[in-house]
């Protein structure tokens, strides 16, 4: 059989294609984003934000730095362990997943740059940052959901340019509370929904 | 009933494990062994023979590596094979009447 062209029909053909089918959701569901890290992030973000809030309230101003530096070396430690172990685990790696990671780096630089670097060295006031991280999140979740063909991720990217431009109407002084309610609703909660889905999808790879 | 012409099928992608297999590695970037027999619901041994005969048809090449301190081998698909599982689903299609 092997030696020569072969035939089938019409039954047999549906079989196959269904078979692919088959194949490629297991693969989809065994390499679906884990959201472990939005997770993570998102729990060391909300505590540098409160913690923005209390130093602000007790005029430690100079301490604002190191809580967002501590928190970003926290997160960075954490990401790379946990990338190096999955990575270890993984039995099949796709090339969504490998476009995601390249995002993911890509904006945790952006965030390290435009929150962190430029106005620590005077390129902008700290006022901006908020407007300039929302930006940076809507990338991020634009383009995952177009990697992952998640309409619903792409919502919260625009949801979050949308906030991005709405921030610079706000008043200096409530911009890192407004920031933090956008946070809660554009960060928190897909990351949230993107834990959930994949532990309802997951097959064990 | 189908419109025209039925297309030969490639008897080196006509078997379920090996369309299988190459279904998986087409939408990936690698994938292991543990991962196919896992996928594929086969034995260690017969999923060795085909992916064998895939790459031996150069439809598939393998890569053996270290993970830590575990050998792990792993698969990919070659520009070949992704050719001719692209003619393959051509063919399949071929056997459906038109419009499905």
């Amino acid at each position: 059989m092997d030696e020569r062209e072969v035939e089938m029909d019409e039954r047999q053909a549906r079989e196959e294609i269904q078979l692919i089918r088959t194949m490629v959701e297991k693969t989809r569901q065994a390499t679906a984003e884990s959201g472990a890290l939005f997770i993570v992030w998102g729990v060391l973000c909300t505590l540098a934000l409160l913690g923005n809030y209390i130093l602000d309230a007790l005029k430690l101003y100079r301490w604002i730095w190191a809580n967002w530096v501590g928190m970003s070396v926290i997160g960075l430690i954490i990401t790379i362990v946990y990338s190096i172990r999955r990575g270890r685990r993984d039995s099949v790696q796709t090339y969504a997943q490998i476009a995601a990671r390249h995002l993911y780096f890509a904006c945790g630089l952006g965030f390290l740059l435009v929150g962190l670097l430029f106005p620590a060295s005077g390129v902008y006031s700290y006022e901006a940052i908020p407007a300039l991280i929302s930006a940076v999140f809507g990338i991020l979740f634009f383009v995952l959901g177009g990697i992952f063909a998640w309409p619903f991720l792409k919502g919260i990217g625009l949801g979050w340019w949308a906030g991005a431009a709405g921030l610079s109407f706000f008043p200096v002084g409530i911009r890192v509370p407004v920031y933090t309610g956008l946070f809660m609703v554009l960060f928190l909660l897909p990351a949230i929904v993107l834990r959930l889905k994949f532990r309802r999808e997951r097959i064990p790879s | 009933m189908t419109a025209g012409k039925l297309e030969p099928l490639d008897p080196l992608i006509h078997s379920q494990v090996r369309l299988a297999v190459l279904s998986i590695l087409v939408s990936v970037e690698n994938a292991d062994f543990n991962y196919l027999k896992q996928a594929t619901e086969t034995t260690d041994g017969n999923l060795s023979t085909h992916l064998t005969k895939l790459e031996e048809a150069g439809y598939a090449a393998v890569l053996k590596a270290f993970r830590g301190k575990k050998p792990t081998t792993t698969y990919s698909v070659t520009p070949k094979g992704k050719a001719a599982f692209a003619r393959y689903i051509k063919a399949l299609e071929s056997y459906l009447p038109p419009g499905r």
